[in-house]
């Protein structure tokens, strides 16, 4: 809009950009102190990249980041296929109505979830690990799943689909020709969506893992409780780029699609 | 070319009936139109034609073969929608070979045929284009090649030409005749708008809003002699008197309230008519005759004064009041530019309306 | 029999399809839900397994009581503090912003929303040590003479809660508001309205829903949160979340476990529900 009334003409702006430093202060501060030649005064001593070279070479770091990816890559695996299929499937067979069930999870609080499935787990003596994690993880990604391909789904051109048919495709045909390559920018944003919910997860990973497989975050939270050094400054600074780099994607995706995902 | 027969169809949506026992036969190698207001029901039986619906009760077959459980991709039957359908993912090439592709064709002959197919339909050079950069009348004609080139039995138009501007549909309207005598394929063609059926059909239907049909023939037997009032108003307009029917000798009476005898030539169909029954009178305005002179050779003549005045380009029409307050219509063409005085008329004059006794029509309902 | 099966196999093959999704839900979500609540109500002993709710009742002493207000009084307090400061960024971003300004600030409002939580709380120690920026800046500025001690207090916990769940409330607000049809507001002037009433009888009413979607977004989550209270307030205080991985993690009894935690999501509905209700009748009022 053109016409901006008022005080709130500069006012507006000026405490918009407050609250945006409010939000990028804490994280500028984090990066550059990661590259701090001293650990424990908070006085800049020098430029080093010391702290990054030391998690380089630490053993804990990349298995915690081996766990984390691997977590990540399955849960968006089973919750894309899962939740694609019942989406589709759910369009024509009495599946459409159990739709429903699925935008249950964002519901709760994520710790109710993790305690009621260690309880589970522990009742069956499954043992905890990775794919307990995964388990774990994409009864929350089929949360994010159905609901967004679900509402893209609804919005496609049923049209397309009949017509497809009428020209004598066989059912599997027009899925493979008209549906997915249709869905593929939603399956590809939401995919994405997963993969960084999966990767940044603490709460359910703190309890379902059971301390044999250990994530990223969960790695991050110990070195916190023992205490900050730069070395989880320069971890939470990778951290940070690699959110920036999927969220650019991730973006970038959708400016060029269109539409909006929540 | 095959014909569609339907014997007792129908068909309901939760719970409201849209088409009930409706049996319709559609001759083979037939430009048949299937025209009806917004609701009648039309587009549920095209859509019963393709196999997007099943039919509750009833049966449709194609020559002798019976598709009523038919799955759609089994029907040597394929569809125009009305908003065409085309795939946004492919481009003119691909969205035209896709029933071919589906079929498993040979990848050279594919390419023939669909570059034959859009030199049919004056579109080779657009053959790479993305259909969205397409306008409505080329999209339109994308999607008559991709329906015709798997060379079904039938051709299913929904509407086809509903999105288009006036010129290019009356363009569209008579390449499509061209089309569908070149091919020789059954075409069903779904409409509201009677101009396009009148235009195109060898023979029509007509639905009324309650799903039923209302009259089967070609555009010149319902516009001339339609079946009822629904059938004489939804097509053209006409002027519709309600009386009490006398005969006498060849030819009948019908005497209106207020308005005196109108002369009527008898129907072909008679068994309906007797003495004493009240009919309804149908004459179109163009069959009516309007002067400011008194004519002779008429077999009825009214009297009225001018209220209204409608200019149409190639004909004006004149809305008259009668004795009885009743307004007729009337449409006289606009055969010279600067016509003599005498023939000029003007709002209230004076002016008698003339029509012969065998161009009106008379009607049961 | 093999053959009748293969049959219904084939014939409802897009069901058999699309139903691990559901078997995998409902087994790994509804299931064990069903399994606490389960939980909750018995009990072991040695003539086998009963059903109780003496665990239920051991819960309505004082210390439990207050652990649950506490973190009731936490989420609410937050939800509101960030609906109301959150309020005013959704509307810049919606209505108020150049297009070009408005991409880039929405994707600089993505990135601390994807951030890892852990790491904004572990930024937010930087600033507050007794060394960190906020100490040091405001010593050289002589505003203050000793370091202020903010980390292990529950302030800190209340600026970090805000923090992280900042950007949950903009999102559905900024949704509605983008939405918004700004002819209305061209409609609200063009009768003579100045900025302040459009403000409060046309723009605020319209995008309520989108209020309530943000404010339950952070309720309901930071009803249950722990970490960062845990982590920023030093562990002196129990919140609900504490108090439940104590049970699970500490103490291994996941039968008292159980049953607080389905006190808690009972008490965290009955809350959600009555301020929602209240909410309903606000609105009504206003209208």
């Amino acid at each position: 809009m053109e016409n901006q009334y008022g005080i709130s003409r500069v006012t507006l702006p000026m405490y918009v950009a407050l609250v945006y430093a409010f939000l990028y202060i804490p994280i500028m501060v984090l990066v550059t102190f990661s590259f701090n030649e001293s650990a424990f005064s908070h006085a800049w001593k020098g430029f080093t990249t010391d702290w990054y070279v030391q998690l380089w070479e630490s053993t804990e770091v990349w298995d915690a980041l081996q766990n984390s990816f691997i977590v990540a890559l399955g849960t968006v695996s089973a919750s894309l296929t899962m939740g694609f299929l019942i989406v589709v499937c759910g369009s024509y067979t009495f599946l459409g109505r159990t739709l429903i069930l699925f935008y249950g999870s964002l519901a709760a609080p994520e710790i109710v979830t993790a305690v009621g499935l260690l309880s589970f787990f522990t009742l069956f003596n499954i043992p905890l690990g990775i794919i307990t994690l995964i388990a774990a993880h994409t009864v929350m990604g089929l949360g994010y799943v159905v609901p967004v391909l679900h509402s893209r789904f609804s919005e496609l051109d049923y049209n397309l689909i009949e017509a497809s048919l009428d020209l004598g495709a066989t059912r599997f045909q027009t899925f493979r020709s008209i549906v997915v390559p249709l869905m593929a920018p939603a399956l590809l944003s939401v995919g994405l969506l997963v993969f960084i919910v999966s990767w940044d997860d603490f709460i359910i990973s703190f309890f379902c893992s059971g301390g044999s497989a250990q994530t990223l975050p969960m790695y991050v939270f110990s070195m916190i409780r023992s205490g900050p050094t730069p070395v989880v400054n320069a971890i939470s600074t990778l951290l940070l780029f690699i959110t920036g780099i999927c969220v650019t994607t991730f973006l970038s995706f959708r400016t060029r699609m269109g539409g909006m995902l929540w | 070319m095959k014909s569609i027969r339907i014997e007792n169809v129908s068909k309901s949506f939760e719970g409201e009936q849209v088409i009930e026992n409706l049996s319709l036969t559609i001759p083979s190698g037939e430009f048949f139109a299937l025209l009806g207001p917004s609701g009648s029901g039309k587009t549920t039986l095209l859509r019963l034609i393709a196999g997007f619906e099943f039919a509750d009760k009833g049966a449709i077959y194609l020559d002798d073969q019976d598709i009523t459980r038919m799955p759609i991709n089994e029907r040597k039957i394929n569809t125009v929608f009305q908003n065409y359908a085309l795939f946004p993912h492919m481009n003119v090439f691909e969205n035209v070979a896709y029933g071919l592709r589906v079929q498993g064709m040979d990848k050279k002959l594919i390419h023939e045929k669909v570059m034959r197919f859009l030199g049919i339909v004056n579109l080779e050079k657009y053959a790479h284009k993305s259909v969205r950069q397409l306008s409505g009348g080329q999209q339109q004609r994308v999607a008559l090649a991709r329906a015709i080139i798997t060379e079904p039995d039938v051709l299913l138009l929904d509407e086809p030409l509903a999105a288009l501007d006036l010129k290019l549909r009356e363009k569209m309207l008579l390449e499509l005749i061209d089309l569908q005598y070149e091919l020789k394929t059954t075409f069903v063609y779904v409409t509201h708008d009677q101009f396009e059926a009148l235009t195109v059909a060898g023979s029509m239907a007509i639905m009324n809003t309650d799903g039923e049909i209302e009259q089967v023939g070609t555009p010149k037997n319902i516009y001339e002699f339609p079946a009822s009032s629904f059938v004489a108003k939804f097509v053209g307009t006409t002027n519709m008197f309600s009386g009490k029917f006398t005969r006498a000798g060849s030819y009948g009476t019908v005497a209106v309230d207020g308005l005196g005898t109108l002369h009527v030539a008898l129907p072909t169909h008679q068994e309906w008519l007797h003495d004493g029954r009240t009919v309804i009178v149908s004459v179109r305005p163009e069959k009516v005759e309007i002067s400011k002179q008194p004519l002779t050779g008429f077999s009825n003549c009214m009297m009225g004064e001018v209220k209204a005045i409608v200019y149409h380009g190639r004909s004006t029409q004149y809305n008259v009041r009668l004795a009885n307050g009743a307004i007729m219509s009337v449409f006289r063409q606009n055969e010279e530019h600067f016509p003599s005085d005498n023939k000029v008329i003007d709002y209230d004059d004076p002016v008698g309306l003339y029509w012969q006794d065998k161009n009106v029509t008379l009607l049961e309902r | 029999m093999v053959k009748r099966f293969r049959e219904i196999f084939q014939q409802e093959l897009p069901f058999f399809i699309g139903v691990p999704a559901l078997v995998w839900q409902v087994l790994f979500l509804y299931v064990p839900i069903c399994y606490l609540v389960f939980l909750s109500v018995t009990k072991v002993d040695v003539d086998g397994v009963a059903f109780t709710l003496g665990r239920y009742a051991e819960f309505f002493q004082v210390p439990y009581l207050r652990v649950l207000l506490r973190s009731l009084i936490l989420a609410t307090g937050n939800a509101v503090l960030c609906v109301s400061v959150g309020y005013p960024i959704a509307y810049y971003l919606a209505v108020r912003a150049h297009a070009r300004s408005k991409s880039l600030l929405l994707m600089l409002l993505m990135l601390p929303f994807w951030t890892n939580f852990l790491v904004q709380v572990y930024a937010w120690f930087f600033v507050f040590e007794r060394q960190g920026l906020l100490n040091t800046v405001l010593m050289r500025l002589h505003i203050i003479q000793e370091p202020l001690y903010i980390l292990n207090t529950t302030l800190a916990i209340w600026i970090i809660m805000l923090y992280c769940y900042l950007p949950f409330a903009i999102m559905p607000m900024y949704a509605i508001l983008e939405k918004f049809d700004v002819r209305l507001l061209e409609a609200s002037y063009d009768l003579g309205a100045r900025a302040w009433q459009t403000f409060l009888r046309i723009t605020l009413p319209l995008s309520m829903s989108g209020v309530m979607t943000g404010f339950f977004l952070v309720f309901i989550p930071s009803f249950g949160e722990f970490v960062i209270p845990g982590l920023a307030g030093g562990d002196k205080q129990m919140f609900v979340g504490s108090l439940i991985s104590h049970y699970f993690l500490t103490a291994g009894d996941e039968y008292t476990g159980a049953t607080f935690t389905c006190l808690g999501a009972l008490v965290l509905a009955t809350a959600a529900l009555t301020l929602r209700y209240c909410m309903n009748v606000m609105i009504k009022r206003v209208r």
